[in-house]
């Protein structure tokens, strides 16, 4: 249950202030604590709320309270000026926040590779379709550039050989979060972007007006999409393949039920990895001297940076992390070598917009 | 939202539905309170949000809504203010909705119930789906062949029945992802099949499957898996091979909700997530859990549920609602018996005449735009005062309906009060109307007072009890206004099989486009 996102805020929000002072107030044995108020992507809620981190922030007189938003409506819609940091699931979002808001310095206090939930029936569809192989480093790689080839083939579950497990109508493509409201779908379609390139960052206007009419079938014919990862990862987990027979989500969310031992990741269910695939940069921008406090602590505190771990995030020790997988025996590539970047803010926001408008 | 006692279980859905439609009604606020827009199909989690206030500490204020209305409040912003969050069986139609998303804010799914076909057992047996796997398209051709009969909601009021819509749209049609505008052109005649069986509408799912209860000649219904669970005589659930549409009911923050009211929430919806809660509106409401940690139970089966693409293009949602109501569906047959008595004067017959005017296209909101009067239905006025006066028909024509609507609209407008009130003779008129087959009838009875000319409702009773079977299956919905004599007119509600809708404290036109849904 850590990990349900409920107790999310808004990003319009009035009476902040006289709110976190009342919050503020409850007993940490630090009564004077300042009250740092910051705006973050929904995935880090469930570590933020977590009591562990709010009392280890409280023995440095901090009182971290988050609102949630989507990383490209912390860019555009959110009112930073109420905000002591603002905390995007990417560096691109975050370098475009620290350039309009002119901040001096950003934290990168830990990563998420973007990974692929799925199901063992469906990963051995997978295999026999070319998509799916075994690494030689212990975890198995989706292969991107094959599976664009099944996307412009059109290729249906019910289509593929010898499939008893899965026979579905529909087409064989990974359930995402929406492009337009999510930093998870976004990742992804810089992986994608990156390989229907050749290989490549996108950096024109002229690549992303021949790349966004092969993109879009990927992303659009899925049909309904959900706008928080969160949303899309509890379809995962409680209906299942019926549903979801693969999908999109930050590694984090999946280890942190492994390590947890919480018992939703249940046997059948397989953590892949995308090769290529993009590292979601979690990435505080300070907004002012307390929020770079902020920052500073989730970079250089040690207490603070093993718990980021037990939420399934990468930190900058990787020792931690490290240690809750040997301990847990948990799925996760050791050694990820294909991972490339993402486009800029804008070049990124550019080929969303494009895809998107590519259906009436 | 609790209910005057006493009233006959076949009314409840509808009453609760204008029990706080509208949104003109405030909900009471408190610093432990929570006000929920909420659909009538969570009605029945009412006892179990009751233990919310000393488990979770929040006090849940529910105001229902039809699916369609409730989005046109969040999306055109009269709900924000006067309502923290809301609870719809799902907000993909909301969603879809231009400026709708920025209204929202964090929305926590809580269960789970796929709209799929209950069948009578005897009929399932024939039809041998209780003993292997069917698809939608082996449905369809059965019903198209006249083999069983069902009854579903309105797609534009009812979101079971949309979801329905989507699921049998998306599987016959073949396609392999989600349905486009152009697809649903495509898939028309093929719906038509499957819909030509359908014998029972309604606006919302809980009264579907009353209105199914009482009505034996019907074989089956398509609705949540949950509502089947729960019908009081038992149902074989077919699960369809290729597929369904589910409900995922987000318990959805209001991005306007105050920063107090953002903390209820949280707390609500944590505590509809422990798994003993979670268990238990298995246990209670037939839905499943949306918690990984708790088992399904049994009775849901073992088979995978696939789940079909649900359209991400609200162009793609209206058309299908269009053309099911105006290509598709069995059309309506609809009557209306109108109070122009003298007592309907002044503010009262112009709020008529507005009302009338509204289903003939010319209400724009996303649930107006679905109760004009379709293409095909039939139409016809009885206005009364002190006695009936000549029925006045009118058929909208199967294609370029402006005409017709315009000829109603024209009519509408030159409606005047004057004299007595002859409820029941005037009911009689309608009911003494033949009923055409191949048409879904039913009549709306509006009138704002007693009845003073004329038969009594004793005598209505007994001519109705004396009519021929096809006649009698037609309901009657009571609209209340004014000085209604609100026990008389739920009898009638009563014994035709209809329900009441209250305009007393909405409005005419808000009572006539919900009852919209059910004709």
């Amino acid at each position: 249950m850590k990990r349900w996102i409920g107790v999310v805020l808004a990003v319009v929000l009035a009476g902040v202030a006289a709110v976190a002072i009342v919050i503020g107030n409850q007993g940490d044995g630090a009564p004077q604590a300042t009250v740092v108020r910051g705006v973050i992507g929904s995935e880090k809620k469930p570590f933020f709320d977590d009591p562990e981190v709010k009392a280890a922030f409280a023995r440095h007189g901090l009182r971290v309270e988050v609102d949630t938003a989507g990383s490209r409506q912390i860019v555009t819609d959110v009112d930073l000026s109420r905000y002591a940091f603002a905390f995007p699931s990417s560096v691109p979002a975050a370098e475009r926040i620290k350039r309009d808001r002119g901040a001096a310095v950003t934290y990168s206090p830990f990563y998420s590779p973007m990974a692929v939930a799925t199901f063992e029936p469906i990963a051995e569809l997978l295999t026999k379709a070319g998509v799916l192989s075994d690494s030689g480093k212990g975890h198995q790689t989706f292969d991107i550039k094959k599976y664009l080839d099944l996307v412009a083939k059109g290729t249906r579950w019910d289509e593929i050989p010898d499939n008893s497990s899965y026979k579905a109508r529909k087409r064989v493509l990974l359930t995402t979060t929406d492009i337009r409201t999510s930093n998870s779908a976004a990742m992804y379609l810089s992986a994608i972007g990156y390989v229907a390139n050749g290989e490549d960052v996108i950096s024109s206007a002229g690549q992303i007006a021949k790349i966004a009419p092969v993109l879009a079938p990927a992303v659009l014919d899925q049909g309904f999409s959900e706008s928080t990862s969160e949303a899309s990862f509890d379809d995962y987990l409680a209906l299942g393949a019926g549903k979801t027979p693969m999908l999109v989500v930050y590694e984090a969310q999946y280890l942190a039920h492994v390590f947890a031992g919480d018992g939703a990741i249940k046997p059948g269910m397989r953590l892949v990895y995308p090769s290529p695939t993009v590292l979601s940069k979690h990435t505080v921008v300070p907004l002012s001297g307390d929020g770079d406090r902020v920052g500073k602590l989730l970079t250089e505190d040690h207490e603070l940076q093993a718990l980021a771990a037990r939420y399934g995030f990468r930190t900058t020790d990787p020792q931690a992390f490290a240690g809750l997988v040997a301990k847990t025996k948990a799925p996760a590539a050791a050694d990820l070598v294909d991972v490339v970047e993402p486009p800029t803010y804008e070049r990124l926001d550019q080929l969303i917009t494009t895809i998107d408008a590519a259906r009436p | 939202m609790r209910l005057r006692g006493g009233l006959a279980a076949v009314l409840v859905p509808a009453l609760l539905l204008t029990a706080g439609c509208g949104g003109t009604e405030e909900a009471a606020d408190g610093p432990d309170v929570l006000r929920v827009l909420a659909g009538s199909e969570i009605k029945d989690l009412e006892p179990l949000l009751e233990r919310a206030g000393s488990e979770a500490g929040v006090t849940v204020r529910l105001t229902y809504t039809g699916t369609l209305d409730g989005a046109d409040q969040v999306a055109s912003g009269r709900a924000d203010g006067n309502l923290d969050a809301t609870w719809f069986s799902s907000n993909r139609y909301l969603s879809l909705i231009d400026g709708a998303p920025a209204k929202l804010s964090t929305q926590t799914k809580i269960m789970v119930s796929p709209v799929v076909l209950g069948l009578k057992p005897a009929k399932a047996a024939e039809l041998g789906w209780d003993r292997r796997q069917v698809s939608w398209a082996d449905i369809a051709t059965a019903a198209e062949d006249g083999r069983f009969s069902f009854g579903m909601t309105n797609p534009a009021s009812s979101n079971s029945g949309f979801s329905a819509l989507v699921g049998v749209a998306a599987a016959l049609s073949d396609a392999d992802g989600a349905l486009s505008a152009e697809q649903v052109a495509t898939v028309t005649p093929r719906l038509k099949e499957f819909f030509s069986a359908q014998r029972l509408t309604a606006g919302s799912s809980g009264w579907l499957a009353d209105a199914y209860a009482r009505d034996p000649s019907v074989d089956g219904m398509v609705n949540y898996e949950s509502v089947l669970l729960g019908a009081r005589e038992p149902l074989t659930l077919v699960h369809p091979s290729d597929g369904v549409v589910s409900a995922d009911y987000p318990l959805t923050l209001l991005a306007s909700a105050p920063e107090e009211k953002k903390v209820l929430y949280g707390k609500l919806a944590a505590w509809l997530r422990t798994p003993a809660v979670q268990k238990e509106i298995m246990t209670g409401t037939h839905r499943r859990p949306i918690v990984g940690g708790v088992p399904l139970d049994a009775r849901f089966g073992a088979g995978q549920l696939i789940e079909l693409p649900f359209p991400n293009r609200r162009g793609t949602a209206d058309e299908l609602i269009a053309t099911y109501l105006n290509q598709v569906r069995v059309p309506a047959q609809a009557t209306f018996v109108l109070d122009t008595s003298g007592s309907m004067k002044g503010e009262r017959i112009t709020a008529l005449r507005q009302a009338l005017v509204a289903l003939t296209g010319a209400d724009s909101s996303a649930s107006g735009a679905f109760t004009r009067f379709s293409n095909r239905e039939s139409v016809t006025m009885i206005p009364f005062s002190g006695s009936p006066r000549r029925p006045v028909p009118f058929t909208v024509p199967e294609r370029a309906p402006e005409q017709v609507l315009a000829e109603i609209r024209r009519y509408a407008e030159g409606l005047t009060a004057l004299g007595g009130t002859a409820i029941y003779d005037s009911l009689r008129a309608a009911y003494g109307r033949p009923v055409t087959s191949g048409r879904y009838g039913s009549i709306v009875l509006m009138t704002d007072g007693e009845n003073t000319n004329g038969s009594d409702y004793a005598g209505f009773e007994s001519y109705y009890r004396s009519l021929p079977q096809d006649s009698r299956r037609v309901p009657t919905f009571v609209v209340l206004f004014g000085e209604s004599d609100v026990e008389e007119m739920r009898k009638v509600a009563e014994l035709t099989g209809g329900a009441v809708f209250d305009a007393r404290e909405t409005s005419l036109t808000s009572a006539f486009k919900e009852i919209r849904g059910y004709q």
